[in-house]
């Protein structure tokens, strides 16, 4: 085999779809828009629930009567008052407080109409039973303002902790952090790193259905359309058949790998601007090995399906019997991503299983087990 | 060139090539010499095509032995020979010096060398300013330009082309006809297939013709039209040529201007020219053998019964 004709073929491949505006959008606009798109998403939804700059006037009734600290920090939170009721003296009857406590309330739902209040919580007779707060507010509350009740609850709490308890009142107010580490080696985990061992397979397992789908057939295309107008018959005597099949394969397969490598780094990229995504990414979720695997596993089913669809653009005269007959392919492949449910509720069931050994589905059904299951190597 | 000490460009020896029970090729030999230009012709379906994809090695004979340019074809061989296939076409989207240097490269050349060449043969065939449009963007005649010198961009030994001509208006096609014309001036071997009978006639040095797979015409192109020349002259000018010593019949043209006249057996057309001569009694503007055109030749032996000539591409004479 002459591999300056191989390296000719895969140059020529690679460089001409790789300028294609159906690759350059692929490769270039999906992740632009997808980047846009989360940008404007995040950022709208962000300002949503972390601005409480509309909440500047909360008011709380304190129907437990937990709450006896002014905490820094906490200026935009006051009890509500009414002047025209006066409160009960020390040693009312029950009945008599919680009258008094029903008329605070109405008072502050009028307040609330009126627009004196942005918003008022109610700390119920029960609430060291059960823990419970309710919040009101006349538009949609921020889960910045939940946190803030919640904290500004917790201080209370813990201001009332006896002074002998051998933990500080930081400690009482904020008991537990747990702390997610490999099994493995140790290292700590983020919070989102688990999901991110499970979810990344399946982001991989998407990338690949569409590399591979998107340069085979480029493949499928460039071998129907050298037939139909028979340049094949040229270019066969210039160069064995073997010589322009490896060609074609190893160059449109560089052009699949460059495509997950661009959606990978753009991947990457936004996520890192996301705490969370940070973590999902570094958290230990991928490690060397499984990127090994990943691409053993790409390779492979790129060769699958590109000795597919080359055997179909050999073995058809048109491209629309082509595209017929490669939709078939394709629609086998995506079984796995079109059954995610499946993976979720039973990993290790007999259509997984069976998805991860049948040859059109294996590449794909394999990734996508490895995050939910302990898959033998 | 072809190997020392071979004369032929081509040698196919009784090949025999069958797709079934269909037998495309019967049992064919026929030489194509070193340096000439050499036709092929033949009805739709007679085998012409399938012939030259045996002799590229696209496909392979049942039966029987073909060599190139001195031996069995091999990867080398391919690297000395230009092809130009009937039904062609090239990647649509793709700028014109691109598909150059690409073919060119694969047939052997160096990237600058086949950018170069194929500069300058654009310019040469008046494509110069398109050198970096799109095949899409070209008119048909401009992209069979561009096939042909993709065919001898890379200085070929044998040249096999299919209809050369075909879809060139008579301006583009001189410019063609004069690049095969160098080419051949220096020694580059030219097979052409071709339904222009008109264009072997002025072309070709030998022809061979075949019709159901088999060879039923080769040689060279005058000693073809003379195997089918019958005893007869074509006079134009006046007199009563039933009258005229040694005539056996007078049969007179559509055009009315001139006479076929069939001769007694063993009456030459030197003694009637000369009879003619030595008359008072006629006059004579024009004296011509009556030698049938290779598209007389051609209908006559294809039997003329077969769908298979296309009478607008056909010559008619006058």
């Amino acid at each position: 085999m002459a591999w300056n004709k191989v390296k000719l073929v895969l140059q020529r491949e690679y460089f001409f779809n790789f300028k294609r505006p159906s690759f350059l959008f692929t490769a270039f606009g999906v992740p632009a828009i997808t980047f846009v798109a989360m940008f404007l998403i995040i950022q709208v939804t962000a300002n949503r629930e972390t601005n409480t700059d509309a909440f500047q006037k909360v008011g709380y009734i304190d129907r437990a009567g937990i709450i006896t600290e002014t905490v820094p920090g906490y200026d935009t939170f006051a009890p509500v008052t009414d002047v025209d009721v006066s409160a009960p003296a020390d040693g009312a009857s029950p009945d008599d407080l919680a009258a008094y406590y029903d008329k605070l309330q109405e008072r502050a739902a009028g307040q609330l109409d009126s627009g004196v209040l942005d918003a008022y919580f109610v700390v119920p007779d029960n609430y060291v039973m059960t823990g419970l707060v309710d919040l009101y507010a006349a538009q949609n509350i921020p889960s910045a303002l939940q946190s803030d009740v919640e904290d500004f609850m917790r201080t209370q709490i813990a201001a009332r902790a006896p002074g002998d308890l051998p933990v500080s009142s930081d400690r009482l107010a904020a008991p537990v952090d747990v702390i997610l580490r490999d099994a493995d080696t140790g290292d700590e985990l983020g919070e989102f790193a688990i999901v991110g061992r499970i979810l990344l397979p399946f982001l991989f397992a998407f990338l690949y259905f569409m590399a591979t789908n998107t340069t085979a057939q480029f493949l499928m295309n460039g071998v129907v359309e050298e037939k139909e107008n028979r340049l094949m018959e040229i270019l066969a005597t210039s160069l064995r058949p073997i010589e322009l099949l490896w060609g074609k394969l190893l160059g449109l397969g560089a052009l699949a790998l460059t495509q997950i490598v661009l959606w990978a780094v753009a991947g990457i990229a936004i996520a890192s601007q996301f705490e969370e995504a940070r973590d999902f990414i570094s958290g230990g979720a991928v490690d060397i090995p499984m990127l090994l695997l990943f691409l053993v596993v790409f390779v492979l089913n790129f060769a699958l399906f590109s000795a597919i669809m080359l055997g179909i653009g050999a073995a058809v005269t048109a491209e629309a019997e082509s595209r017929q007959l490669a939709s078939v392919v394709t629609l086998v492949n995506v079984l796995p991503i079109a059954l995610l449910s499946v993976y979720f509720t039973n990993p290790d069931g007999a259509m997984p299983v069976f998805f991860m050994f049948f040859p059109l589905t294996a590449g794909i059904g394999l990734i996508m087990r490895i995050g939910l299951t302990d898959i033998p190597m | 060139m072809a190997a020392p000490g071979s004369n032929y460009a081509v040698s196919v020896r009784s090949v025999t090539k069958r797709y079934g029970n269909f037998t495309a090729v019967d049992d064919l030999t026929f030489d194509v010499h070193s340096g000439e230009i050499f036709a092929v012709l033949g009805p739709n379906g007679a085998g012409k095509t399938t012939t030259i994809r045996m002799i590229l090695d696209i496909l392979k004979p049942d039966t029987g032995r073909i060599e190139v340019l001195g031996g069995p074809i091999s990867d080398r061989t391919k690297e000395r020979i230009g092809y130009l296939p009937e039904e062609r076409g090239l990647y649509r989207n793709v700028p014109v010096i691109d598909i150059l240097t690409y073919l060119g490269q694969l047939k052997g050349m160096s990237r600058s060398d086949a950018q170069t060449r194929a500069t300058s043969m654009l310019e040469q065939v008046d494509l110069g300013e398109n050198i970096k449009s799109k095949v899409s963007e070209l008119s048909k005649g401009m992209q069979q330009k561009v096939q042909i010198i993709a065919t001898v961009l890379h200085h070929p030994d044998l040249i096999i082309i299919d209809e050369p001509f075909s879809g060139l208006d008579p301006v583009n096609t001189q410019v063609i006809k004069d690049l095969l014309y160098s080419l051949n001036s220096d020694g580059v071997t030219i097979m052409m297939s071709t339904h222009q009978m008109q264009q072997i006639e002025e072309m070709a040095d030998r022809l061979l013709m075949v019709d159901h797979g088999h060879r039923v015409l080769y040689g060279s192109v005058q000693e073809v039209r003379d195997r089918f020349a019958e005893n007869a002259v074509i006079v134009e000018g006046e007199g009563n040529w039933n009258a005229l010593p040694g005539v056996a019949s007078v049969e007179n043209a559509e055009n009315g201007r001139e006479v076929l006249l069939h001769l007694a057996s063993g009456i030459t057309p030197d003694a009637i020219m000369q009879e003619m001569a030595t008359s008072q009694n006629y006059r004579v503007r024009r004296f011509e053998l009556a030698v049938p055109s290779l598209n007389e030749i051609f209908i006559q032996v294809a039997g003329g019964n077969h769908n298979h000539t296309q009478p607008s591409e056909l010559p008619v004479r006058s």
